[in-house]
């Protein structure tokens, strides 16, 4: 029991503090990174633990691919309005961290443009998610 | 009327829950233990995390950051295969949280005392955790801990006890989980005893989890919480597993081939930290690290497959005393435990239906088994395998389903032996090996259709064929109102699946019959709960650790894939050790079926699959 309790201690001492959610982002995406997409609403699933945006993206040969967008919590997109009234087919400008991982095809939501109406998320106060 | 009704939903509910967790001895009808007098710290109210000190013991942390956790070679390697991505295969977004982790969420905390209702004593302490909605019970009673082969949760099951002014609970029958959400794995062989002390508005938590499959020595990790003076109103954060990545096949689990991590070195580089010390092991808990050599054919050798072979240090779940345990799993469906393949039973007003019948060598126990649940005949049995230690004791339990009433009756007629004895039913693979290998009592009633199906007991049962799993032959039973399935040989949770190449087994064909069970099974909370699982072997489960057993499954496939890609022989894929941060919790170097049999297995239905079975 002593021995154990010295582990905690010396395991203290050795490293930095720092206190993280349960999903870690930095393990996911690469933060230091952003790219932009563009293309049509595919499905829009607000859940928790956290929501996806799945986007259809033409590639540079021309074929289309989706693309599997992160984004905040279920609570914490509540009273979004661009959110409320997402729909398959919108037309959308999407800017996020990409995942460590390429073959996921994944970003983490930075922000989202709906260019037919301009409705956004992503610009305005506290419109981050962690 | 309407309250009347909740009422009575609610009653039900409440009367099935402590059903489901009544212990051995404990009848129906007599309660809980009355338990001793204890008195203690009030640990009541709502709480908030304050997070000790160390990064080691947040709850996911960067990448490759495993320095100062006593985590053995296996589980660093098991570590150092896990991609983040690998939190977007459906059975992963929704996973509950183990504890001491499930204390690491940054959100709200509310404790609670239970009391029996009429004499007053304290019965048990509740942990609710507002991330993941975890709810913690700590029986306080003296009941015993429920046997090895019951199901396990990620809250696990608690009994505390005061010493002097610390709480200190004991916690079993943990699912596999996180000591840190960045791959370090915690297993479900693991114990954790917490101890909680109170100082005014502060409790200060120390865990210390003891793992013999994937820790070198006990590892503490301490947190605090800190009392809020208003109850926060904060307290459901559901969640609700989604197709994250559209498209992705179900055989797809993210893993990092064996030294291939390109992260492996990023989080000791940015800190400038040895990367020895970052990949954790006993060496880091202590301040020898700071002597540990750091060059590079030391770094890769923590990378690396290396040491003896390793046996599962789990242990067996099932008694194997020479006696047969009677375990139910959900509504009218019961397991029994301890004659080889574990055996599943439905009864109901029509009869009894088995599913296996055992090795054979304790069948007269088996019946006796049988009979104390129904006092109907034994009308069907289903076989989910032609394997000797789960039809071994056909012979005498269907000679047990003899009813002479049904004799020359439209049933009898119907059901072949039905009144001489129980119908045996099986895919027909099982019956012609059967036949061929001379085992007694073959099936007598064969299918090849994609289900069989029969309405039985008030219930829909359906038998569906899993070709070339275990063998060409296999099948899984779902009982659907107890939402119950019989997995036979497709799930264990003892040992590697016994693919049987000969007999027309393949590793593709037990990736495939595990999604199939998950494509029918649904969870109630967080990957607990819901579609129960009797294994071929082991202790019952749910979906979650199928998940975790496809997962294995297919990231060994994937690395024995890669060796033969890169022209390994079987001999060199042995070398390999592609199984190796799986051999502390399945492996095994002796007996009927040892890791070497099984990559074999893996190797040679790769090289040359089997051709579609009937």
């Amino acid at each position: 029991m002593r021995r154990t309790q010295l582990v905690a201690v010396l395991g203290a001492l050795f490293f930095a503090a720092t206190v993280s959610a349960h999903h870690s982002f930095t393990a996911t995406y690469d933060n230091d990174k952003t790219m932009t997409i563009e293309g049509t609403v595919a499905q829009f699933l607000l859940r928790n633990p956290h929501s996806f945006l799945h986007v259809n993206v033409k590639n540079k040969e021309g074929k289309e691919e989706v693309w599997n967008v992160e984004w905040a919590a279920a609570g914490q997109l509540s009273g979004a309005a661009l959110v409320s009234s997402l729909k398959a087919g919108d037309p959308v400008v999407v800017r996020g961290n990409p995942a460590r991982d390429p073959a996921d095809m994944r970003l983490r939501m930075v922000s989202v443009k709906r260019t037919s109406d301009g409705a956004s998320w992503g610009f305005g106060n506290g419109q981050t998610f962690n | 009327m309407r309250r009347l009704h909740l009422f009575v939903v609610v009653v039900l509910v409440s009367v099935a829950a402590l059903a489901a967790q009544t212990p051995t001895g404990v009848g129906p009808g007599q309660g809980a233990p009355l338990g001793p007098m204890v008195s203690g710290p009030d640990f009541s109210g709502s709480w908030r995390p304050q997070q000790l000190v160390t990064e080691s013991q947040t709850a996911a942390g960067d990448l490759v950051d495993f320095g100062g956790i006593p985590l053995n070679d296996a589980a660093r390697l098991y570590a150092l295969s896990w991609p983040a991505s690998r939190q977007t295969v459906k059975q992963h977004q929704c996973m509950g949280y183990v504890t001491p982790y499930f204390w690491y969420a940054p959100a709200n905390y509310r404790i609670w005392e239970e009391r029996d209702q009429f004499t007053q004593r304290l019965t048990a302490w509740r942990f609710y955790g507002q991330i993941a909605q975890g709810d913690r019970t700590v029986y306080m009673d003296g009941r015993p801990h429920p046997p090895a082969y019951a199901p396990h949760t990620f809250a696990g099951f608690s009994t505390g006890e005061y010493e002097g002014n610390t709480l200190t609970v004991t916690t079993t029958h943990l699912k596999r989980g996180w000591i840190k959400a960045n791959g370090v794995p915690q297993s479900d062989a693991a114990t954790v005893v917490e101890h909680y002390i109170r100082h005014g508005d502060v409790i200060t938590m120390l865990a210390v989890i003891d793992d013999p499959v994937y820790l070198s020595e006990p590892l503490s990790k301490a947190s605090m919480l800190v009392r809020m003076e208003k109850d926060p109103d904060a307290w459901l954060y559901p969640c609700d597993d989604s197709e994250q990545i559209l498209g992705r096949k179900n055989d797809t689990v993210p893993n990092h081939l064996f030294g291939q991590n390109p992260y492996a070195r990023e989080y000791a580089g940015k800190r400038k930290l040895p990367v020895v010390a970052a990949l954790g092991g006993v060496d880091t808990v202590y301040p020898q690290v700071i002597g540990l050599r750091d060059d590079e054919a030391t770094v890769k050798a923590r990378m690396m497959p290396s040491g003896p072979a390793a046996v599962s240090r789990a242990p067996d779940p099932t008694p194997n005393d020479g006696q047969i345990h009677v375990f139910r799993v959900a509504d009218n469906v019961y397991m029994l435990a301890g004659d080889g393949a574990n055996i599943a039973v439905q009864v109901g007003p029509q009869g009894a239906l088995v599913v296996d019948t055992g090795a054979g060598k304790l069948s007269d126990k088996v019946i006796e088994s049988i009979k104390t649940l129904s006092a109907k005949p034994i009308q069907f049995i289903v076989n989910t395998s032609f394997h000797a230690d789960h039809t071994g004791g056909n012979q005498k339990v269907a000679a047990a389903g003899a009813d002479p009433s049904v004799t020359g009756s439209f049933f009898s007629m119907q059901f072949q032996g039905a009144g001489a004895g129980a119908t045996i039913i099986s895919q027909l693979n099982t019956q012609v090996r059967m036949l061929a290998n001379k085992l007694a009592a073959p099936p007598t009633d064969t299918f090849v259709e994609d289900r069989r199906r029969k309405f039985y007991n008030g219930e829909a049962v359906e038998a569906f064929p899993q070709p070339n799993a275990i063998t060409d032959g296999d099948s899984v039973v779902h009982f659907r109102r107890a939402d119950v399935i019989v997995a036979g040989d497709v799930f264990t949770t003892t040992q590697y699946p016994f693919i049987d190449t000969a007999n027309g087994g393949s590793i593709q064909g037990e990736i495939q019959a595990l999604n199939f069970i998950l494509d029918r099974t649904v969870y109630v909370h967080d990957e607990d709960g819901g579609t129960l699982i009797i294994p071929g072997h082991g202790r019952v489960t749910d979906e979650w650790e199928v998940a975790e057993y496809r997962d294995m499954l297919v990231i060994i496939r994937d690395r024995v894939q890669a060796l033969i890609k890169s022209g390994a022989t079987l001999q060199q894929a042995l070398a390999a050790r592609p199984t190796f941060d799986y051999d502390v919790r399945y492996g095994a170097t002796t007996g009927a079926w040892t890791t070497d049999k099984f990559v074999e297995a893996v190797y040679t239905s790769l090289k040359t699959p089997p051709k579609a079975g009937r």
